[in-house]
């Protein structure tokens, strides 16, 4: 039996190390380090690398990243869950059918749904040509490029990981509380204040987490949605790794990026288990 | 005695099948009223027409003079005790309670002594910062009774809500409940497919079947006078001999030919069960017609195999006419 369970962990537990302790190490030790003249890291061993995230630049982009994740999260949140309510209410078959549609852009690569956004959105995009032409405005209105366009692409790339969660736990709410709710005289916005919203505060909390992690890391949609104007932690992570050559700066802000999602999803866990109580 | 609810020619169909048939019933004001039937006659339907859960296909619920159909649930001075309870999981007993006055727009120093009043009534004052999960069975259908009384509906609906709770606990609450319903002088429509249930609580009852009303009346006139076959075998055992009922605790067994006038018939003794207070014991005579007679449980044994007399009043045999 314990032999059995060995194998079976083996592969997982070989992945786990191989793909990510080891890398993490690596980042660790990087990040302590000095950057070489053409990349690369050399000695000796520093604190420099964090005490440069103090650093009113870097302030600025962290407090961007922090905004721009926790409006896409709002959003997403209000967007989810009028449609997951509906999903959860609609009949099996087509619940199903519901399901898979808000999964369906998962089939496409990010990259290219991100690339589609640009086109919908640039001067001479899909939205801009149709308003012109129908002589709704003169000039194509700036879309692209600016932190809105951002934020509804982490809208657009996140959504489906905010409605799944929601979804499941509006779909296991029981029927009679809503039909004691409106027994007892309150009517349906009541119920929703009062009944749906607090049964499902574990599924907005799980929503809100997978949307808001994710989109705090995000380096792809700013970089392609912001053209490099309104950059978040994500880009310059990236660009500490790639066009500074800076590999230990890199690596104490990835660090640091981490050590703030772990205390954000440290405290509400938390907060789940004392709901568990 | 003045009327509470009247309910006029209800029909509801599903796709299926039709499962309010035609129902017109009165209950009067301050009545614990009972709808007694076995499950899907359509009595469950009928409180959720009258809670607005469900609309009638045709047919009018008109409660203290006011019509009913088409106002949403929130609108209806009706109250439910769910089967399920469906209490709020994430409020405590008192806060459950508070719900029906907060919809009303009470303000806190109203609803305070008004949702403490009511767990003393209920005996659930330890219990009050509870939340579900941490009450046992009994507390959560008081607390449920309480949720939905404090409101002073002019009708409370109550959907088998005893029917959770273990047998011992059920013979309880039963009691509680009587005594609650007749301080409080609310009209209570009790939901039950439990005879026993319906006959002990109730001033009136309606014996449904089928989506159709079979009898209305005391539990002693549908026990004692049933107006069917359906109703007489639903609230209890019945012999049918020759198409006449008689229940086996009217009926009498011996091992000498009756000498007063009665009506007998000779049997077989097929087997006898002690059942503590009684002895069932189930005859079958030379036709095979099978009859069970209650013997008081000091009575000597009838053994199986035995030839016997079984004799009964004229007076006792059930009136049913359908």
């Amino acid at each position: 039996m314990n032999r059995l369970r060995t194998i079976f962990l083996a592969p997982s537990a070989a992945f786990t190390v191989i793909l990510f302790l080891i890398p993490l190490s690596i980042i660790v030790a990087y990040s302590f380090l000095t950057r070489g003249v053409y990349g690369g890291v050399v000695g000796p061993w520093t604190l420099e690398n964090y005490q440069r995230l103090f650093d009113p630049l870097y302030g600025i982009i962290l407090w961007r990243s922090l905004v721009m994740s926790t409006l896409a999260t709002i959003l997403c949140l209000v967007i989810a869950f009028p449609l997951a309510l509906f999903i959860a209410r609609a009949s099996d078959r087509a619940k199903g059918i519901y399901l898979y549609l808000v999964i369906l852009p998962f089939w496409t690569s990010f990259l290219v749904r991100t690339y589609a956004w640009m086109f919908l959105l640039r001067d001479t995009g899909f939205i801009n040509t149709i308003l012109t032409s129908l002589h709704i405005i003169r000039e194509p209105l700036p879309l692209l490029y600016n932190e809105t366009a951002v934020v509804v692409g982490l809208v657009y790339g996140y959504l489906p990981f905010a409605v799944l969660p929601l979804f499941s736990n509006l779909d296991r709410l029981d029927k009679n509380l809503l039909e004691s709710a409106a027994d007892l005289g309150a009517t349906p916005w009541q119920t929703l204040y009062k009944v749906i919203i607090p049964l499902c505060a574990p599924g907005l909390r799980a929503a809100g987490v997978l949307v808001f992690i994710p989109c705090l890391g995000a380096y792809l949609t700013p970089d392609l949605l912001g053209g490099g104007k309104s950059i978040m932690i994500g880009n310059l992570i990236q660009n500490q790794f790639t066009t500074a050559r800076d590999w230990p700066f890199g690596s104490a802000i990835s660090l640091a990026l981490m050590a703030l999602v772990m205390v954000l999803l440290v405290s509400l866990l938390r907060q789940d288990g004392e709901e568990a109580l | 005695m003045e009327n509470a609810l009247a309910l006029t020619a209800l029909n509801k169909s599903f796709p299926s099948h039709k499962v309010v048939d035609g129902i017109s019933l009165n209950v009067p004001k301050g009545c614990f009223y009972s709808l007694l039937g076995p499950s899907g006659c359509g009595k469950t339907t009928i409180l959720r027409m009258i809670a607005g859960f469900a609309e009638p296909d045709s047919g009018e619920i008109n409660l203290n003079g006011k019509r009913l159909n088409g106002l949403r649930p929130y609108e209806r001075p009706v109250t439910t005790v769910f089967q399920s309870y469906a209490l709020f999981p994430h409020l405590t007993a008192a806060e459950n309670i508070a719900f029906g006055l907060e919809r009303r727009g009470e303000k806190p120093a109203e609803i305070a002594p008004k949702v403490k009043r009511m767990l003393e009534l209920v005996g659930l004052e330890h219990r009050a910062d509870r939340v579900p999960a941490n009450l046992s069975g009994g507390e959560k259908q008081r607390t449920a009774l309480a949720r939905a009384l404090v409101v002073e509906p002019e009708l409370l609906l109550l959907d088998e809500p005893l029917s959770a709770l273990d047998p011992a606990l059920r013979k309880r609450v039963r009691l509680e409940l009587k005594q609650l319903q007749k301080q409080l002088g609310i009209t209570f429509l009790f939901i039950t497919h439990d005879q026993e249930e319906a006959l002990s609580l109730s001033d009136q009852i309606a014996v449904m079947n089928k989506g159709k009303i079979e009898q209305i009346g005391t539990p002693q006139e549908i026990y004692l006078a049933p107006a069917t076959r359906f109703v007489a075998g639903f609230l209890g055992a019945v012999n049918w001999v020759d198409g006449i009922g008689i229940r086996p605790e009217s009926t009498r067994i011996s091992r000498q030919k009756p000498a007063e006038p009665t009506k007998s018939t000779t049997a077989k003794v097929v087997t006898s069960t002690f059942l503590g207070d009684c002895f069932h014991i189930e005859t079958t005579t030379e036709n095979g017609t099978a009859i069970t007679a209650q013997v008081a449980f000091n009575e000597e044994p009838f053994a199986p195999g035995e030839s016997v007399h079984v004799y009964w009043h004229a007076s006792d045999e059930l009136p049913v006419r359908g």
